[in-house]
């Protein structure tokens, strides 16, 4: 700690040097070499200050710099040449209004300077709550959309538990299904979850390696049909062996969020497509659907995770979660995705950069 | 038939209920053991034909377990972990587990592990390494003594690197095998320690034997953790 203030004493201090050493050079030059015209001679020296308070902390330096400027054109600009001399009857008077106009824009230079800081901290902190908002929004709407289906699970297994002689039992076998139904609706949703606390806060900690794109989209592939296993997903992959960092599992997430997106919610029979295409730099991921589309009034805020068709009052085609969770894992690795409609359905595309952004 | 014995490690009574329900249901053996010092003595009583052990259990690592068994039993062990719990994984196969299964995981998946573990010990307690028929799965089929693939009945042309990964994946078929030891037995020990060129060897050997790379049947995917071959279908009943 001591040393860091010794350090920034130092620094401000040579800078203070630095930049008088500057200005007097500079002037010395104008005055001797090219004109001997003295009225510029004051303003270079404010100019000096003005810079040397503006990069220095406190304005302790600003007002040494005053000091020392006023000295420096008493013994270089005025007459007598390379002396000091404050016998003259007019200088004191021009030193005297030198020095505080020296100290004065010193001063509102450190008082701007100061402000600019407090500004920046006080964005930050409204950044922060911002965060702490959408965080707060998100464990609202999971905390709600888990409350449905744990009704539902606790409800049947009570009503099994209590009533079992009093069905039949087909409608057992309802009611069992019903409860696997929730709980793997309840597993997704936890997965997704999971996949949150793997972004950090900060971004940066994302845990990235090469991986192949081929493996990546056939496990999801298959870890999607585990669930739904009539799925219909056509995929087209490039030829190339394609290898680019990313968190593999949360690139997963992602694809499998967008397919089940498509094939829950387009509302028609015909496959989905997935097109993985490689650019110069990128590689875009396609998920097209053949079916209803987007709202277009909603496309702007799908993102933002408080999304839902307002048509429907059924909790489980609320995937705004997942397309913000979505959002968040493609930001994370510096890629970008949007969301359109096209002629015959809707379209997903995300972008992930081959190489490793360093920032 | 006589029965095999499975002990289950697992401190989570509704897993362990449900679990141990199941497979003896399927005419297994099952007993219970909820902390690591009783697994640990019950295994060295029981001596049991397959371990399967939840890594985290409440007085002990689930990583010592193995270590301390593995000195004296090579009993298969089949580590149960939760998702999160990616690299260790990783870190109990190296330090001998057989496979692994990730919670929440399905009858038939347990079932089938379980299956493949004991068979495969079965080999070892028999005392051969190149099986005597060979492997067939769907349409592919891997002949190691003419050194061989062929998809129905298509002969496949891989390179000698790329048939070595695919036979070495065959003779532990449904199996788990990390990336370490799949480089390991194909590069040798001082391979290195990156595997990239080990996964776009795959990734080739997929354009190769998968109709659609996308969708494979034949070889598997684990991520961060390495490739599982399908079941053998000749030796699914031992």
């Amino acid at each position: 700690m001591q040393k860091h203030t010794i350090r920034q004493i130092l620094h401000d201090l040579l800078i203070t040097a630095g930049l008088l050493l500057l200005t007097t050079s500079l002037t010395f030059i104008l005055f001797f070499q090219v004109s001997n015209n003295p009225a510029n001679i004051a303003l270079f020296y404010i100019f000096g200050i003005l810079t040397t308070a503006r990069n220095t902390n406190g304005f302790l330096y600003g007002i040494l710099a005053s000091g020392l400027g006023v000295l420096l054109i008493n013994c270089f600009f005025t007459y007598p040449y390379f002396s000091i001399n404050f016998s003259l009857p007019d200088y004191p008077f021009t030193f005297l209004c030198m020095l505080t106009l020296s100290i004065l824009t010193s001063i509102t230079t450190s008082y701007i300077k100061r402000q600019t800081e407090l500004l920046a901290s006080r964005e930050k902190q409204l950044l922060e709550a911002e965060k702490e908002k959408l965080r707060a929004n998100l464990l609202r709407a999971v905390s709600h959309d888990l409350r449905t289906p744990l009704t539902g699970i606790l409800g049947a297994s009570a009503s099994l538990e209590e009533e079992w002689e009093h069905y039949e039992s087909q409608e057992r076998q309802e009611l069992i299904h019903n409860i696997h139904d929730d709980a793997s609706w309840l597993l997704n949703m936890v997965e997704n979850l999971l996949s949150i606390t793997h972004i950090q806060t900060d971004g940066s900690r994302l845990n990235t390696s090469l991986e192949v794109v081929d493996e990546v989209v056939a496990e999801s592939v298959i870890r999607l049909k585990k669930r739904l296993p009539e799925a219909d997903i056509q995929i087209t992959l490039p030829s190339e062996i394609l290898m680019i960092p990313m968190d593999a599992m949360l690139i997963e997430q992602v694809l499998i969020n967008l397919l089940e997106n498509a094939l829950l919610h387009s509302c028609s029979d015909k496959p989905v497509q997935l097109i993985v295409e490689p650019h110069t730099h990128n590689i875009y991921f396609h998920v097209i659907d053949y079916g209803v589309g987007l709202n277009e009034e909603f496309v702007k805020h799908i993102f933002d995770g408080t999304y839902s068709e307002s048509s429907s009052s059924d909790v489980r085609k609320n995937n705004g979660i997942g397309l913000s969770i979505c959002h968040s894992i493609i930001t994370a690795h510096n890629g970008t995705i949007v969301a359109r409609n096209h002629e015959h359905g809707a379209e997903f595309l995300f972008i992930l950069p081959k190489e490793e952004t360093n920032e | 038939m006589n029965k095999f014995t499975v002990l289950l490690i697992e401190d989570e009574k509704s897993i362990s209920d449900f679990t141990s329900k199941t497979l003896s249901s399927h005419g297994y053996r099952v007993r219970c053991a909820s902390t690591g010092k009783e697994a640990l003595s019950l295994a060295s009583s029981l001596c049991p034909d397959i371990l399967l052990l939840d890594l985290g259990l409440p007085d002990m690592d689930g990583m010592e377990i193995i270590h301390q068994l593995r000195t004296w039993s090579s009993c298969p062990i089949i580590v149960v972990s939760a998702r999160t719990q990616e690299n260790d994984k990783v870190r109990a196969l190296d330090a001998g587990a057989d496979d692994y299964l990730t919670k929440p995981f399905g009858i038939s998946e347990l079932m089938a592990r379980i299956r493949t573990s004991l068979r495969h010990s079965n080999q070892l307690n028999n005392g051969y390494n190149i099986p005597h028929h060979p492997y067939r799965a769907k349409d592919l089929e891997i002949d190691f003594f003419k050194r061989s693939i062929t998809i129905n009945g298509q002969p496949v042309h891989l390179t000698p690197i790329e048939y070595k990964i695919v036979a070495f994946l065959a003779q532990n078929s449904g199996k788990v095998m990390t990336y370490s030891a799949v480089m390991n037995n194909v590069w040798g020990p001082y391979s290195e320690s990156d595997n990239k060129i080990l996964r776009v060897n795959m990734a080739n050997i997929r354009r190769k034997l998968e109709k659609n790379p996308a969708e494979p049947v034949y070889i598997f995917t684990e991520v961060g953790v390495g490739y599982r071959m399908a079941d053998d279908e000749e030796s699914q009943c031992f």
